[in-house]
């Protein structure tokens, strides 16, 4: 049973990797699309066959039918899934199973055999040179899991006993659990961890569009690269400077939102404070493309500040501020306060009305001015908190995000606007499909590898300082 | 991370100053150094929006010649009759739209059933379940892998590359699962004994009942969809269709001058042209409508934003 289950698995996972496409029957179809993908989107199998089948090199027909053997064979595969699913039931769930991997691994196997005359159509068609047939090595390896699974299906289906007459269909509460979970660890998955699976492109020499092929094997050249030639060791150096800047600013000014709240609880008036907490809080809900155009509204040449200036006759011509490199990092932190002061402002707030009031009260009547009870009492009753979020930050100092910076950059400041996560970008696929994507993975793996140390570094200088774990 | 649940109430300020105490005049210059401040700084944060919008109602020409600073004049909404012209950005909104709903639908109800799943403690293999999806949070494999493996799944220049990858979302399940918990057992337990399956006591019993967090969650991940471009323009380079209006407006803001004259060529009236459309009016009236979904719901949302962070406090 665990190995028709091993076998179900690898089977899946087979339908996922591209280099063993079954149904890439010709050069044209996408090297990078692996069944999975053919067999959910037609025009990625058939996306490049629009030019034969105008030109009438291949019939309409031939290429359905090529699409609809993907797809009886990803069904197929399913199938198989549901019934490894089935296999965690008890005694007659379990049987079924074994009958459903059989059934579906031999309709696998016709469904593969349906591609066949599609090859030979293709080869005899009398533009072999057009249509680049090639018989894929895909196809057997997929011939082969599907022969395992029914082999090992059929044992199976034989071996188990025939349950009672009386039993129904039935699985354990645990699997079933389980089962229901399973999608969305599969979802988790796809996209948290095989992402990691990308880090191999690092270690290539990998254009878009091409094959990844042992061949362009380079190993840690690109690593290499980036500190032996000149012109990216000096980029490095410019865009690390700008985030190191740019983060260093705002963990100087973290007390920022710490001040405002404690001042903000100075307000009297609770209409007051609370115009003024919705007010400051909603910039933090707009996107960074809406801050600029902000910006552009009030900074730009017609803008705001250059009419009223104008108007008073205090300039001639307008400026546009957006267009000047100056005081770059400064302008940035102003609007990324802008944006997220009253925001960060709340949970110190909320910090505040945790605070007990007969502090304040024992205090007020030792004498204690109102300074001395901000001081004294408010002051270190938010430090905790602080605290925590100030390491979060530290080991966030790589990572200020690409929004803010990429949609303030232009031709005047990018030199001193370009932080760590826009390079990555702009070097991978900032520049129109000509990027270099292995150097950008290896810019990117080290940011990711730097950050998570951070992160464990933080967490551990907050157990040895406070003796409770951050993350 | 330890989170902790506070129990509804208003964050209450401490106030030690009763009737009966007098005010030093240093109590007095403090007030009005504190209370300048805040107004001060609560007007930089809201006058951008007021000026973006007076500058999208008023009269074009005084618009262009800078006229238009803090009073709006010659009111008309010619500007906004006049998006229609602009095809693609019909389009964008309906994507944004869709993207919006259906990505938060779909994600709330997965925070919400893996969430109660992850309680349940007889479940095979929980804890590494939980874990393996909680880890999520803390690293990320970079911008150019996560494209290479949104190409290699074959959701590039696909609407479901907008919805599928945030369904999962590690910090909602979190939040979820920790409510849930705090849920009464005993509702569950009776539900079980009257033979009620996972799926029914999910549906009749958690769903409802935690409804409070799930609003929450559904907002911010409303807006976060909103507010997303960038997956807009990395994945859908060759699918200008299925753009976000985010990113529509981006694009609007770059081009210097051809979206007026985009309008122009649209059928549009010759007094309606004399209305002098420029670009900068075009622009800053796509940056109104865009921000308007925002502002319009923010009053009724506000009290679960600040739910939010108040539940997702990292507690010192």
């Amino acid at each position: 049973m665990i190995l028709l289950r091993a076998a179900v698995v690898i089977l899946i996972i087979l339908m996922a990797v591209p280099q063993v496409n079954p149904a890439r029957m010709s050069e044209l179809i996408n090297k990078n699309s692996a069944l999975l993908t053919t067999a959910l989107s037609r025009t990625s199998l058939l996306g490049d066959f629009s030019r034969p089948l105008k030109r009438g090199w291949v019939a309409g027909g031939t290429l359905d039918l090529l699409y609809i053997a993907a797809l009886l064979t990803a069904l197929s595969i399913a199938a198989t899934g549901a019934g490894w699913c089935m296999s965690l039931g008890e005694k007659r769930l379990k049987k079924l199973g074994a009958k459903i991997v059989t059934i579906a691994s031999a309709s696998g196997i016709l469904a593969l055999l349906l591609m066949i005359p599609v090859y030979i159509s293709f080869i005899s068609s009398g533009y072999v040179n057009r249509l680049d047939p090639m018989f894929p090595p895909g196809f057997f390896v997929f011939i082969g899991a599907f022969l395992i699974c029914f082999v090992l299906g059929l044992i199976n289906y034989i071996k188990l006993p025939r349950p009672a007459e009386n039993e129904g269909y039935e699985m354990k509460p645990k699997y079933k659990l389980f089962l229901m979970i399973l999608p969305f660890v599969i979802l988790c998955f796809a996209f948290a961890y095989l992402p990691l699976w990308g880090w191999r492109y690092a270690l290539f020499d990998y254009k878009p569009g091409r094959e990844l092929t042992w061949d362009r094997f380079v190993g840690l050249k690109w690593f290499t690269f980036l500190f032996q030639n000149p012109a990216t060791r000096a980029d490095i150096a410019r865009v690390l400077r700008n985030t190191l800047v740019m983060s260093g600013l705002g963990l100087a000014f973290s007390w920022l939102p710490m001040a405002f709240a404690i001042f903000l609880a100075e307000i009297r008036s609770s209409k007051v404070s609370r115009v003024v907490q919705t007010c400051t809080t909603i910039p933090n809900f707009i996107s960074w493309v809406l801050v600029y155009s902000f910006a552009f509204a009030l900074f730009s040449t017609e803008g705001f500040v250059n009419s009223l200036l104008i108007n008073m006759g205090i300039i001639k011509e307008g400026v546009n501020y957006l267009m000047s490199g100056e005081h770059i990092w400064l302008k940035m932190w102003a609007w990324g306060t802008w944006k997220g002061l009253g925001w960060s402002a709340i949970i110190y707030i909320a910090g505040i009305s945790g605070i007990d009031i007969q502090l304040y009260e024992a205090a007020t009547i030792d004498g204690a001015g109102r300074f001395k009870r901000m001081w004294y009492i408010t002051v270190p009753g938010l430090l905790p908190t602080f605290f925590v979020l100030l390491l979060l930050s530290v080991a966030g100092i790589l990572s200020n995000g690409m929004e803010q910076y990429f949609v303030f950059k232009n031709s005047a400041n990018k030199q001193t606007i370009e932080v760590l996560d826009l390079y990555v970008y702009i070097l991978g696929l900032g520049s129109g499909g000509s990027g270099n994507i292995p150097l950008a993975t290896a810019v990117g793996m080290m940011k990711s590898l730097i950050s998570i140390t951070l992160l464990f570094a933080a967490n551990w200088a907050s157990k040895l300082i406070r003796g409770e774990s951050i993350v | 991370m330890s989170i902790a649940l506070k129990e509804e109430k208003k964050p209450r300020l401490y106030r030690v100053k009763k009737r009966g105490f007098k005010r030093t005049p240093g109590d007095i210059v403090f007030n009005i150094l504190n209370y300048t401040f805040f107004i001060s700084f609560t007007l930089i944060c809201i006058f951008p929006f007021y000026y973006l919008f007076i500058n999208t109602i008023s009269d074009n020409e005084l618009v262009r010649t800078g006229q238009i600073n803090f009073i709006p004049r010659g009111i008309h909404f010619n500007n906004y009759l006049m998006l229609s012209n602009v095809n693609d950005l019909g389009t964008s909104a309906l994507v944004s739209v869709a993207r919006t709903v259906i990505g938060t639908a779909f994600m709330v109800f997965a925070s919400a059933f893996v969430g109660y799943l992850v309680t349940k403690k007889e479940m095979w293999g929980r804890k590494f379940v939980y874990r393996f999806m909680i880890v999520t949070m803390y690293f990320n494999a970079g911008l150019i892998p996560w494209y290479l493996n949104m190409s290699m799944l074959g959701l590039t220049n696909t609407f479901w590359a907008y919805v599928i990858p945030g369904i999962v979302a590690p910090f909602n399940i979190i939040l979820v699962k920790t409510y849930i918990e705090s849920i009464p057992a005993e509702l569950e337990e009776s539900a079980f004994i009257d033979g009620a399956g996972h799926f029914t006591i999910f549906r009749k019993i958690i769903w409802p009942l935690s409804k409070p967090i799930l609003a929450t969650i559904a907002v911010f991940g409303a807006v976060g969809h909103w507010n997303n471009f960038v997956d807009s323009m990395i994945l859908m380079s060759n699918k200008p269709q299925l753009y976000t209006l985010q990113y529509r407006l981006y694009i609007y803001l770059q081009t210097s001058n051809n979206l007026a004259e985009l309008m122009r060529g649209g059928k549009i009236s010759e007094a309606a042209l004399n209305a002098a459309l420029n670009a900068r009016t075009v622009k800053l009236t796509v940056a109104m409508i865009t921000i308007l979904p925002i502002i319009l719901v923010y009053p009724f949302m506000s009290r679960y934003f600040e739910k939010g962070i108040m539940i997702g406090a990292i507690k010192g």
